[in-house]
Formats: C-alpha cells, structure tokens, sequence
C-alpha cells in the first residue's frame, strides 16, 4: 500500500480556478474521506489523483514517485465510479479481467485474480452474468471488484453511493467498512453525504470551492471546527451558529453578547485572542448541547417555532427575542407545542467562537456540554 | 358537442385518408402499370385485367437488369463498407478527444455534404479519366464518398458523444490505448448505430444518379437508377412504362419493407442528422 | 500561465490526429480537390475530350455566362422551383407532423405511408410520375378528365407553361416526408405541460396553435427549411430524369452538366458550376450560422 502526498496542488479549467494549493498527505492504509458541498472540488481533485483530468500546478506523488505526468493505469490506481462504469457487453468475469488482459497479465493469473476478488465480494454466483442482469448494489460490487483485481496501491471512490436507494446505502456502506478492515489499503473516497464521511473515515478532509477547510478525524472535525465553515457542516442538524458581538475578555474566556441581551461565557485558551469588546463574533452551539436553563447556563429566551418530532427524537425551533433561529434536540415526549414561549441554555462550556474572519478561536479544552 | 367531435373526428380521419392516399397512390399505381402488358396499357384500370408478369422477364431478358441491380449492389455495399470504416476512428476523435481545430474540421465535413454534385463534376471526370477508371464501378465507388463520408462521420461522430464519459474512463483506468477503447469497449455498443447510419447511406448511394449517368457508358456498367431512367420498349412503337413500372417495382419493393422495418431507427438518425446539428 | 499537457492529453492528441488522417486524406482527394479543379476550369477553355490541354481565358467564362439567357432562364427556374417547392412542403409537413403528433389510431399506418415517398428512389418517382403526367395515356389526365377539372389532356411535361409546374408536383410529393418527420421530431421535444395548461385556459385550439405551438418550433423550422433550400438549390436528378435539359424546366445543375458533359465546354460548364456553388456556399454559411447557437451549446 502507498502513501499519496499532494504538494500545493491547482487546477484550473482556463480562467477558472476550481482547485486552489492542496496540499495533503495520506498515509499507508488510511481511509480518507473528501466531502463537502456540491462544486467544491472534491470529485475533481479525486480525478486528479486518478490522472482523469491533467493538475495545473503543484505536484502529486504516489508511493513516493512524481505521478504528474503518469497515465491513470500507470499510477497503481484503481477507480470505482458513481455510476458504475460496468462495460455492458462484457460478463461479470471479462468485466473484471478486462485490466488484467490489457495488462497481458497470463490466463492463470488473471483467472485467480478474478476468482478471488468474486469471493470477497460474494459475486461468484454471478460470473457469467452480464450487467443488465445485476441488480443496482450487484452492479456496484462488481465494480468494487473490478478495483480489488488491479491489487492497485490506492483505491479511488467517486460518490459510491450515490444511485443506491436509502437502505442499500446503509447496507452497502457496512460492507465498505469491512473491506475496508479486510483489505487494509488506501482508499480516498468522495462524498457529499457528512454521515458517510464521519461513519467511514479514519482522517476527513473538508473541501469548499477548491480549497481544503481541515483535515482531521471525525472526531476533531465535530469537536474541535477550524472555522465557521466546517463547524456549519459537520454535524446534522447543523450547529446553531449565532451572530453576537465581544461582551468583554479574560485571560482564559471571552464573554458574547447575543441580541436580545443573553450572554455566553466560553472558555478558550490562554490569550487565544485579542478581540476588542463591540468585535463582531459567530457563537456556535450544537442542537444537541442546547438544554433546559438550569443554573450556570446562559439563559436565552423565545417561542417556539415549529416542532419537529422524529419518533427517536425531536426538533425545536425556537426564535429568541435577539431574533435569531435556534434548533434544540429533545427526546422524544417533548411536550412543548408551536407558539409556546420557551426558555432555553447555552452551555457555554460546549459553545464556539469564531471570529469576524471566520475561524475558530482555539479552546484549552475540547468542547463538552 | 358530441356532434362536434363527430365531425372533427371525421375531418380528421378524411384528412388521414386524403394524406396515405396521396403518398401511396403513384406507388400503387407502378405496381399495377407493371402487371398490365402491350395494348392494356393504353387503357386506364384501376386493376390489372389480368396480371401480367412478361415485364418483368422482359427486364431481365431485353436488357441486363439482373447485372444492373449487382452493380448497384456492389457500388452500394463497398462505398458503405469504405465510409464506415473511415468514419469509425473520426468520428471518436472529433466526438470526444478535445484538440485545437476541432470545430472547424467538422463544419469542414459538413459543408462538404452541402457541396452541388456538379461542382465536383468536372474535376471529378478528369481524376476518373487519369485513374482509367471511366465506365468501370471503380469510379462511383470513388465518387460517391463525397455523398457518403460526410454524413457517415457527422451521424457517428453524434452517437460517439453520447457514449457515456464514465464508461471511457474505466476503459482509460484499465490501461486501454485510444485505438483499444473504440474497438473493445465503444464499438459494441455502436451496433445499431452503426446499422442505421449504414442503412442511409447504402439508400443514398444506391439513390445516386448524377455521377452514375455521367462516369458510365456501356449498358453492363450501368446502376439502377440509369438503367430505369434509360429502359425503352420493346419495339420503337411499345410504350416502355410497362417495364419501367416492372423495373421500378423490383427495386422500390426491397427498399420500402426496409424503411417500414426500421421505421424508428431511420427515423431518430435522420433527424440526428438534421434537427440537433 | 502554459500549462504542461500531461501523456494522457498528448497521447490522446496524437490518437486523434491518426483517427482523423484517413477520412479528412480520402475527402480532401474526392471533395477537395475536384472542386478546386473545377473552380480551375472555369477559367480556362479546356475541353473534355482532351481535358488536358487548355489554356487560361481569364474572366471569358463568367462573363459569358453573365450575358446568357439560358442560363439566367435556368437560375430563374431553379429560384422558382425552391421557392415554391420548400413553401409546399413546409406547409404540407406541418399539417402531416400535426397529425402523426396527434395520438389518435391510425398514426402507425400514416407514418408508413408517409416514408413510402421517401424510401422510393429519385428517379424511380420521377419515371412513376412520368407515366402519370402522360398526355396521352397517364392516369392523371384520365381522372382529371373524368372528375372535371380540366377539359383537354394536358401535356404536363411537354407544356413550357406547366413542365416546371409538374417537377414541383413530383418534388412536394417525395420531400414533404422528410419535412414532416423533422416538423415532427420538433413537435415531440415540445413539453406536455405547456399544452396541458393551454386547455385548462380554455384557449382554443387554432389559437394554441399560432401562438403557442408555431412560435417554439420556429427555430427548427428555420433550420429544416434553410437545409430543404439548400437541397432545392441544387437539385438535377428530379427534372433531368422528368424532362431532360430542357429550357423549361432547367435547373442550374442541370444547365451546368449539359454544357458540361453533352457540349463538352469544360470551361464554361465549370463557370456556371462554380457559380451555382457559390450561391449554395452562401447559403450554408447562414445555414451554419443559424444552427451554430445549437451547435455550441453542447
């Protein structure tokens, strides 16, 4: 398995610049993840470690060697595509050996090869099958197969889910997850869908119009948000982020004013900041950290909104008097109704601050309601 | 308001009528004009009095119409056969591999199938001339792929588009050549494509008259269309139409279930052809 | 900023520069270099039965045919002959796609029917109607006299009045197929949706017509007809095969091989050659520049 280092990487299609300075290193057998919004780059930039589309600027290694120039099929990458990409006149078994015989790889080997990939895959019944005859989640083990015969040093995964309905998805995306433990290779896989991000990944990367917003692991993308960005789009519900202003600064805490007078005291680190008090500042606070006043919490009164009640959960929006929307998590007997006042907390131990520039300003402690 | 829709019903189902009798009707009439043998001509029947078949042994025993229709057949066939096999690889590259030139080589083909065929006559009568080719098939097998191979590239090079993009960068992951991507993952796809484009253009070639008139001479070398343009009767005083129709009959016949065989596919290639270029 | 083509981009390159060779090679040799031998020509007064020896006349030709009534006679036919033909079929293929369109039983039999002309080759029409518009004995005199439209044979193209008349007849009758399918190719790609609402207005039908149905498939339409047009421009088959050169009903294309072929003027016949295909480049060019919008947008 190989390493893939990705040093200020750029692409541009003419005037456009849609992938700005990347720079990135993944290491053997770790499961990367690029996700973010619609446009953001992340299939581009997979297309680029593929050699699909030519890099601009920067530079592009695998397994030590400079790829920049490379054809696809001379990088040790293999590729499984949103749609498939199954060749339809071919059997299941020519799909997987088609790599192999361009390769002129001998009978012998390609026949193992192929067999044992059908194995892990639990297609071997379906061999002579062509891929009209597949069902959707058929169709993409066998491209997932078509991957594991090229024994690449990286696989690639565009949007893999994507065509698959609900419970496919959930039921495909657990079978990744072993492979995952099975083969133990690097794999970077594309996606918009946070969760499968968050459930999938050893280290996440979060794009946004051509550059990389952080790179950690889930766990650090939804405790510890770099900024605005990420802290708004890891997380679902997304993380209430409320627009207050400094109330006034310590050593170890900054004070937010949010309209309608309520005040959070956060904990940061030491001199993690010099914002003078009036600066305009984001606080963020997670549906799921918002509770009940209790003492010690910042109270923040409002009406209730709307009420959405899930079954295992429900959701609370909640229009404070500073005017501002925010979403609670509650369990599933709330029993606050539509145009009821209401008074919530934000914990101020669990809340960020993100400054007039959009980035976090660094905790002492992770976050924690 | 029923009776409204009666009558629009009616008007609608006259105008039907009115429209497959009008394009059917001369058709019609050739088959029956061929049945109809000497003096039966020179009446009007609606029905043959008696169906006649001696026009049609008259064709091939007057004139050779039998080596007429191999002919045509040949010309047909290899000019298809030769377009196919150019257009195959061109079409792929003007359809998907982007290159400077890309544009105005293929408004190139295009204005080429615009050309008048008398502007290339001249020209064309010398190369034929210089190639000894004259009054041999040679020379319309040559000519005619100014009529062919402008619109076998334009068709495929439609079809090459619309293969889909991810398919093509399997084939590239896998290491396949340019060359190998058409023949092993595109070209078995092209199947019907490829049959409908071929269809129309053996209809074009087999069609074509002007050069067909102009590069033969000799009664053996000539095609269909010459040969059905030129047939005279059977004496200086028998009018000929009986095996003009009987001649026309043979060859529109194959022609027409052809065309109603492949109704849809002639169909959505003509208008490839026209509508979205 | 230069951006350096990576193997994959010049592979495919250089792929595509050895796809394209044969069939541009093959074009240039039966498309390209006729015609420039042709243009050649027509300033020359080379002969055909020894096409070798010429020498160069300059402008003789052009003026020449500049001076001449046939030839005028021929482009007059030919405008004619486009003119009024495209205007038939046109109309003719509206009213045919509008019923194919329509989903009422039948619409298989008709849209057979309707590719029958189409399928037939030109010159077996030609032949066909040509026993038809026989004077003497042609099924078309006998119904007309018969039905009462008309009180003597008519000699449909024998007479100088209505020859051209005829080859416009036989012409509608073979193209309006192919106007109808295009008409109606056009007609489909219209969404449902707009019709759907235009009944719950209650807007009536002719009115949906003109003011809905017309209006969007106006660009289409241009581009079928400009396409027909062009056809129509250089048309020989149809009245070579119906009449012969005659003054009558000459087209351009048709003046050009006679004085090509049958006077063996190399020289004049490609003037008048050039001529015609000049007139059809100028056509094209608004032809490309009216589908070009399309064209791009992919």
């Amino acid at each position: 398995m190989a390493e893939v280092v990705l040093k200020k990487v750029g692409k541009a299609f003419g005037d456009i610049i849609v992938i700005r300075d990347v720079d990135l290193d993944i290491a053997h057998g770790d499961f990367v993840v690029f996700v973010g919004p619609s446009g953001c780059g992340k299939s581009t930039l997979l297309r680029l470690i593929a050699g699909l589309e030519d890099i601009t600027s920067g530079e592009l290694f695998i397994d030590g060697a400079k790829v920049n120039d490379a054809l696809p099929s001379q990088r040790g990458i293999a590729m499984v595509f949103q749609s498939y990409a199954l060749y339809p006149h071919m059997t299941v078994y020519e799909n997987l050996a088609f790599g192999l015989k361009l390769a002129k790889t001998d009978k012998e080997a390609i026949d193992k090869r192929v067999r044992e990939a059908a194995r892990i895959l639990q297609i071997d019944h379906l061999l002579d099958r062509k891929p009209r005859a597949l069902s959707g989640g058929q169709r993409q083990r066998v491209a997932i197969g078509r991957a594991i015969t090229r024994e690449p040093k990286v696989f690639l995964f565009d949007e893999p889910l994507s065509n698959l309905d609900a419970a496919l998805r959930v039921q495909t995306r657990l079978e990744i997850a072993r492979l995952k433990d099975q083969l133990g290779a690097t794999m970077i896989y594309v996606t918009h869908d946070q969760v499968e991000a968050m459930t999938l990944a050893d280290r996440i990367v979060v794009l946004n119009q051509g550059r990389v917003e952080q790179v950690g692991s889930p766990l650090e993308l939804y405790t510890r948000p770099r900024n605005v960005f990420v802290a708004g789009f890891i997380g679902s519900p997304k993380m209430n982020l409320l627009k207050g202003a400094v109330d006034s600064v310590a050593p170890e805490s900054m004070t937010v004013r949010l309209p309608g007078g309520t005040k959070v005291t956060v904990p940061l680190a030491k001199d993690a900041q010099n914002l003078q008090p009036g600066t305009e500042v984001t606080l963020g606070v997670r549906p799921e950290d918002v509770g009940m006043a209790t003492n010690g919490m910042a109270k923040i009164t409002g009406r209730v909104l709307v009420v959405e009640r899930l079954g295992s959960e429900s959701y609370l929006y909640v229009r404070t008097e500073g005017d501002q929307t925010v979403v609670v998590r509650r369990g599933p007997g709330a029993t606050a109704k539509a145009d009821e006042p209401i008074t919530l907390g934000l914990p101020g131990s669990a809340s960020h601050v993100f400054g007039p520039d959009g980035l976090a300003l660094s905790r002492a402690v992770p976050a924690a309601a | 308001m029923k009776a409204r829709k009666i009558i629009g019903s009616t008007l609608f189902y006259l105008l039907v009528t009115a429209i497959v009798v009008y394009t059917i009707f001369p058709f019609y009439w050739a088959i029956v004009s061929s049945l109809k043998e000497g003096s039966a001509l020179y009446k009007v029947d609606f029905l043959p009095p008696k169906p006649e078949w001696g026009n049609y042994t008259a064709i091939f025993k007057e004139q050779p119409f039998g080596k007429n229709i191999l002919n045509s057949l040949v010309v047909a066939v290899s000019v298809v056969v030769i377009s196919l096999a150019l257009s195959v690889t061109a079409s792929y590259a003007l359809g998907r591999i982007n290159f400077r030139g890309r544009t105005p080589l293929l408004l190139i083909v295009l204005s080429v199938s615009m050309f008048p065929q008398v502007a290339v006559l001249s020209g064309m009568f010398e190369l034929v001339s210089w190639l000894g080719i004259y009054d041999r098939l040679w020379s319309l097998s040559l000519s005619y792929m100014i009529l062919t191979l402008p619109f076998t590239t334009w068709v495929l090079t439609t079809f090459m588009r619309e293969l889909p993009k991810e398919l093509e960068e399997a084939a590239l992951v896998d290491g396949a050549k340019p060359l190998t991507i058409i023949t092993k993952v595109f070209l078995p796809l092209l199947g019907p494509a490829m049959a409908t484009t071929g269809l129309l253009a053996f209809i074009a070639a087999w069609n074509e008259f002007m050069f067909a008139i102009t590069f033969t001479l000799s009664n053996e070398r000539r095609t269909v269309p010459v040969a059905i343009a030129l047939i005279s009767g059977a004496s200086r005083f028998e009018l000929p139409w009986g095996r003009v129709m009987a001649a026309s009959v043979i060859v529109t016949v194959p022609l027409v279930i052809l065309v109603l065989i492949f109704q849809r596919r002639i169909v959505s290639g003509l208008t490839a052809g026209a509508v979205k270029g | 900023m230069a951006v350096a083509q990576s193997q994959l981009t010049r592979q495919r390159r250089r792929a595509a520069l050895a796809f394209i060779l044969p069939m541009m090679a093959v074009l240039a040799a039966v498309a390209g270099w006729p015609l420039l031998r042709t243009i050649y020509f027509s300033f020359t007064d080379a002969n055909l039965d020894n096409i070798g020896s010429y020498s160069g006349v300059g402008f003789a030709n052009f003026a020449s045919l500049a001076q001449d009534p046939e030839w005028w006679h021929a482009v007059r036919n030919t405008v004619e002959f486009a003119a009024v033909s495209v205007t038939f079929e046109t109309i003719l293929g509206l009213v045919i796609a509008l019923t194919l369109n329509a989903h009422l039983p039948g619409r298989g039999v008709v849209r057979a029917a309707v590719l029958i002309p189409w399928a037939i080759p030109t010159v077996v029409s030609a032949q066909m109607w040509n026993w038809m518009y026989n004077d003497l004995y042609g099924v078309l005199n006998y119904i007309f006299l018969k039905v009462g439209v008309i009180d003597h044979p008519y000699a449909w193209t024998g007479s100088p009045k209505l020859a051209l008349v005829a080859v416009i007849i036989v012409d509608v009758w073979k193209t309006t197929p192919f106007m109808a399918l295009l008409i109606l190719a056009a007609l489909q790609l219209l969404p449902a949706e707009i019709y759907e609402a235009a009944k719950l207005d209650g807007i009536p039908a002719p009115k949906v017509f003109w003011k809905v149905t017309l209006p969007l498939i106006k660009p289409a339409l241009m581009v079928a007809v400009i396409f027909r047009t062009l056809d129509a421009l250089r048309i020989f088959d149809l009245p070579y095969v119906l009449t012969g050169n005659s003054r009558e009903t000459a087209s351009m294309a048709v003046y050009a091989r006679q004085k090509l072929i049958d006077f063996q003027d190399v020289g004049y016949g490609s003037a008048a050659s050039t001529f015609l295909f000049v007139v059809i480049a100028v056509f094209t060019v608004v032809y490309i520049t009216a589908g070009r919008v399309r064209f791009e947008s992919r």
